[in-house]
């Protein structure tokens, strides 16, 4: 059996502080990414979701080793990637790319957006001349919604839609097989969100690229994603594809989250301020014991401060990590 | 009756080096005492820029013209004594980022009270008090507590709850909220949200809501304005813009806007093209460029914003022929 595209194995990233104290520098550790499983397939969208601090962004760059993990298994076409020696690995890089949130800010303002886009195939194209890299670029410029002759200018020269328009074509010249999409559109304007959601569609129709797609916007995240992973406080909540999610969620956080949603729809009126889920975020400094999500959940009950509550099989393909999930459905929220 | 605030013609430009840019122009809204207005668009559009010009809070290189009647009396370079009085105890501000709107070198018990003895004429005794019953009243946990504590020791959805408590201890008659939740998450956007349409049950407060996100401004308001590259482009009640929207802008934006109701299977139907540059001046409607509905006239000749008062109006020549 050949093995998945990627697979993600009880992945955990951890940060240290260092504080300064009386008695020297002590160091505290906060673990972004906590004990998370996962696979993704060729030509799939798995969206990620979550608040601030659950380690959505931690867990992107994880897999593409742009940070350390402390511990669990990257698995790219089953292949430990951090195991991979320092040339496999920038081989590897082709195949696996990243989309920023803020598009100007990832791009060298003094570089002509042509220059940009080919730089990956400087790298990575080591046999193709310099009119080949010409051509691919021009070609690439098209795709993304950009017109060759553009090539010359400066990112300072493009509005936002543009500059992320540019940053996709860059991820996407070397013809990767994972791109990572950290909050691609949550920069950008309304009325230019759609057109950038819209490419990234088309662009995994055309070339079966499989995306991880972060975002804490849930209708977009819908709109975007096959299959579904809430995170919470570095742990994973719920996953399931996206329908069964968003119709059928089992956690009481991802049903809040979906509750919590604003609809431009003026017969829905504003949340009522009791159905609001209570509480703040706690610090991942100090999460709570057994559930993280228990200090704000309204079902949680003295078993759930006790023990983390294991990622349970719903069904094949849809995993939730509650105590309680059996009886939350019919309990309101 | 005479509004709670009305704006008439106002026009804000800026210098900014040796070209000018036009943030407003010609812009015309009431508020009503006790309603929500919506002022809805994107970067750029010029939405704060009203508002800050209306209370005189621009920067210096800023030039506004037009007229601003507070209650039927003039504001707009009123002097600096007489909008003080104004900015604070009659009208306040709250804006997206709860930390450039608080003082972060004193505790928050002590900037409560200083708006409640300053502006209510409390002794100390009864600003502490005040305050303590502010916290309470925008449910901040432990509100004790919190009254010693700087701003940093909070976290984003609690900074703002004490900024609306600072925002709303005077009871002002308007209250104006720029992207009040646009840096929070969901949840804790909801919460505010909540929160903001419980105190106008409450006090009665009339609200400006400015934000880009037309479903928070949906779940709040009861009128909206909408505004693209300075101008207003379509007004009415928050029911007409959302379920008839006139203009081809407001239409495109909220056909774009994926909801849960949208079908994953298809394309977005999006908004082509780019926002228009605000150092140039169309001649025609801003939005020609980028509208599907487009004729030669919308080139060469602007579309006002027609219809009486309080109708709902659109400034597009497909409705106001």
């Amino acid at each position: 059996m050949t093995p998945p595209l990627l697979s993600v194995r009880s992945l955990c990233v951890d940060y240290e502080q260092r504080r300064a104290g009386v008695f020297g520098s002590r160091a505290r550790t906060l673990r972004a990414v906590n004990d998370i499983s996962f696979e993704l397939a060729e030509g799939e969208t798995l969206g990620i979701v979550g608040e601030t601090g659950c380690g959505k962004t931690s867990l992107g760059k994880a897999v593409l080793q742009l940070v350390t993990p402390s511990a669990g298994r990257v698995l790219w076409r089953g292949m430990d990637l951090a195991r991979a020696d320092a040339a496999t690995m920038t081989k590897l890089r082709s195949e696996l790319q990243i989309v920023f949130q803020d598009p100007l800010s990832a791009l060298n303002p003094r570089m002509p957006v042509g220059e940009i886009v080919a730089e990956p195939l400087r790298v990575h194209g080591a046999d193709m001349s310099a009119q080949e890299r010409r051509a691919a670029v021009a070609d690439m410029f098209e795709r993304v919604g950009l017109r060759a002759e553009m090539t010359g200018r400066y990112p300072n020269e493009f509005s936002s839609g543009q500059c992320q328009r540019i940053s996709i074509a860059r991820a996407m010249i070397t013809g990767p097989k994972l791109l990572v999409c950290d909050e691609p559109v949550s920069a950008l304007d309304v009325s230019i969100q759609a057109q950038i959601c819209n490419l990234l569609r088309r662009l995994q129709r055309e070339t079966g690229i499989a995306i991880l797609f972060i975002s804490h916007d849930l209708s977009v995240l819908r709109y975007m994603s096959h299959r579904v992973m809430v995170l919470y406080l570095g742990r994973l909540m719920e996953i399931a594809p996206r329908d069964e999610l968003f119709e059928n969620p089992r956690h009481p956080y991802s049903r809040a989250l979906i509750e919590a949603i604003p609809e431009a729809d003026p017969e829905r009126g504003p949340l009522d301020i009791a159905d609001a889920l209570r509480g703040e975020i706690p610090s991942a400094l100090d999460p709570p014991s057994g559930c993280v999500f228990r200090t704000r959940c309204p079902i949680a009950t003295p078993e759930c401060a006790r023990t983390r509550p294991p990622g349970e099989g719903v069904s094949a393909s849809h995993r939730v990590a509650c105590h309680h999930w059996r009886e939350a459905r019919s309990q309101p929220l | 009756m005479t509004p709670l605030l009305e704006i008439r013609d106002l026009t804000v430009r800026f210098d900014v080096g040796d070209a000018e840019l036009t943030a407003v122009r010609e812009l015309s809204l009431v508020v009503a005492e006790g309603e929500c207005l919506g002022v809805v668009g994107e970067s750029g559009a010029g939405k704060s820029q009203t508002f800050l010009a209306a209370l005189g809070l621009l920067a210096e290189n800023a030039r506004v013209e037009g007229s601003v009647r507070y209650r039927g009396r003039e504001i707009l370079n009123a002097p600096r004594r007489e909008l003080d009085t104004l900015r604070g105890r009659r009208i306040a501000m709250v804006f997206q980022d709860p930390l450039s709107g608080l003082t972060s070198t004193l505790r928050i018990g002590r900037q409560l009270e200083e708006s409640a003895r300053r502006h209510l004429g409390m002794n100390a005794r009864q600003a502490r008090e005040k305050a303590l019953e502010m916290l309470q009243t925008v449910r901040l946990p432990d509100p004790k507590h919190c009254l010693d504590l700087y701003p940093f020791e909070l976290s984003g959805g609690m900074r703002q709850r004490v900024m609306i408590a600072l925002g709303m201890i005077c009871r002002p008659d308007l209250l104006i909220a720029d992207e009040p939740t646009t840096a929070l998450d969901v949840t804790i956007q909801a919460q505010i949200l909540g929160l903001l349409a419980e105190l106008r049950r409450l006090a009665n407060t009339s609200v400006v809501l400015i934000t880009h996100d037309l479903a928070v401004a949906a779940g709040l308001c009861d009128r909206i304005l909408i505004m693209y590259s300075g101008r207003p482009v379509e007004s009415g009640t928050t029911r007409e813009v959302f379920n008839a929207p006139k203009h081809p802008y407001t239409a495109g934006l909220l056909a774009s806007l994926p909801s849960l109701a949208t079908d994953p299977a298809t394309d977005l139907p999006a908004i082509p093209g780019q926002p228009p540059d605000a150092l140039v001046t169309p001649r025609g409607c801003a939005f020609a460029e980028r509208c599907e509905h487009v004729m030669d006239r919308c080139f060469a000749e602007r579309p006002l914003l027609g219809g009486t008062r309080g109708r709902h109006a659109a400034a597009c020549h497909l409705v106001s022929p």
